[in-house]
């Protein structure tokens, strides 16, 4: 069992890469997120989810322990350095995220591929930024109504866009047959 | 990596990345537990002139990038500005209520973001990407295989973004014959990184058997590039303690906002 879900040199070299090219895309979406934001009313808050997408594909096709982690991880860190800024609050989010991920996946034993695995990840993911977001942007001292209003946005946005997208994703790879060289070698779970 | 646009290196290019790895979590620490908006001022201006003098690269690009990160600094905020809670209005439209208590706190919470923002772009702009992860190898025994996926991984990223302009262009020329979904839309960009995904993982899978086959492994190895602490790490610690001791000091003595405290005006 431990040899089998231990990490090897293909599965982190795989992870990083996938987390780097989702790090591309994350920092391409900080423009969609940063425009989205003063018309006011969170609408930038239905594009969030995208931001936890690596953690979800990268276990979809590795479904290892840790993998998780490390992408979302790498990706937060790619992020700041495709946008020049290292930014440690990313980081920090971004390894809250994974970690979320991470237990979520763990639960599952990391053999589930279904969809509602990721769509569960995506929502538990879009909840762990509450505590985070609390403290440093005084979410407290925001009318209620506005605070519901940001929170369900962004978790409706974890589930579709990081859950969702990312399983369409995932079954658009396993489509094109390169994932017969990595990830765990026995199946005995079906993607739905 | 930023070579070409450096005037002049400075001490900070010397000061071992793990230090400034750490310092950066200790500022995101500290600007978490600033509640006087005065001091994140004042701290604020420190840290824009330690990114001006000390990181060494050409003005006009610090001035781009300080443009790019005051604009997303303020619009980060925008929440707390307009949907803050507040007694004494400023103006008032729809559900649109902008107080001076919520003013106050969103340009507080803007600051913070600038302030580990500028701190960022000084650590980018004076640490070589790949010493990082020498240092963590050297100092905290991180398994070469972590370290050398993602120095790996960093320099396929330009191999990656050559291969989506060349599918740009494929479907450019195709795009008469093929469906025009496939073009424009949602189904192209999924098809796009499906693509990318792919490729990168054919290419990472055929390079991590390239690695093995020469006998890359876990076991005890000497590095190409070493890193040390060394005294600059303490005067870049002091450097950043004495502007934050300032910046308290000045704070308790010059107002700017008329308050010492963001959460309670």
């Amino acid at each position: 069992m431990n040899q089998k879900l231990s990490l090897s040199l293909t599965d982190i070299l795989v992870t990083v890469v996938i987390a780097l090219i989702f790090a591309v895309i994350y920092s391409l979406w900080d423009g969609v997120y940063t425009i989205l934001q003063p018309f006011g009313l969170h609408l930038n808050e239905l594009v969030y989810g995208m931001w936890f997408i690596a953690a979800i594909v990268a276990y979809l096709i590795i479904r290892k322990p840790g993998v998780a982690l490390i992408a979302e991880f790498a990706a937060a860190s790619g992020e700041t350095i495709v946008l020049l800024q290292f930014d440690i609050s990313l980081i920090i989010y971004g390894i809250v995220q994974g970690l979320v991920c991470e237990i979520v996946f763990m639960l599952f034993r990391y053999n589930n591929t279904k969809v509602y695995t990721a769509i569960i990840a995506g929502v538990v993911a879009a909840v762990s930024t509450l505590p985070l977001d609390w403290y440093y942007g005084y979410l407290g001292q925001v009318e209620t109504w506005n605070l519901i209003l940001m929170f369900s946005l962004r978790i409706l946005s974890g589930a579709l866009l990081a859950g969702y997208l990312g399983h369409q994703l995932y079954r658009g790879v396993k489509e094109t047959g390169v994932l017969k060289y990595v990830g765990r070698r026995h199946e005995d779970s079906y993607e739905s | 990596m930023f070579d070409s646009i450096r005037l002049y290196e400075t001490f900070i290019n010397r000061v071992n990345p793990l230090s400034k790895i750490l310092m950066a979590t200790l500022l995101f620490v500290t600007v978490l537990l600033i509640h006087n908006p005065n001091t994140l001022l004042y701290f604020l201006l420190f840290n824009l002139i330690l990114l001006i003098i000390l990181s060494g690269i050409k003005p006009q690009y610090i001035l781009a990038l300080l443009g790019a990160i005051f604009i997303s600094g303020i619009l980060s905020s925008t929440y707390m500005i307009l949907y803050g809670q507040g007694d004494t209005t400023l103006y008032r439209l729809g559900i649109i209520h902008i107080s001076q208590e919520s003013l106050i706190r969103g340009i507080h919470v803007a600051m913070r973001g600038v302030i580990l923002s500028l701190f960022g772009a000084l650590i980018i702009f004076t640490t070589r990407i790949t010493d990082i992860f020498y240092a963590l190898m050297i100092h905290l025994k991180l398994p070469p295989k972590y370290a050398y996926s993602f120095m790996a991984a960093i320099r396929m990223v330009p191999l990656i973004i050559s291969e989506y302009m060349q599918l740009r262009q494929a479907k450019k020329v195709r795009a008469p014959l093929i469906n025009k979904k496939y073009v424009t839309g949602f189904a192209a960009v999924k098809s796009t990184i499906i693509t990318l995904l792919s490729q990168s993982i054919r290419r990472s899978y055929r390079l991590s058997i390239a690695m093995e086959s020469k006998g890359f492994s876990n076991n005890k190895r000497s590095f190409y590039r070493e890193t040390s602490f060394s005294r600059l790490d303490l005067y870049f610690f002091l450097l950043l303690l004495i502007s934050l001791l300032i910046s308290i000091y000045l704070s308790q003595h010059c107002f700017i906002f008329n308050t010492n405290d963001a959460r309670s005006i």
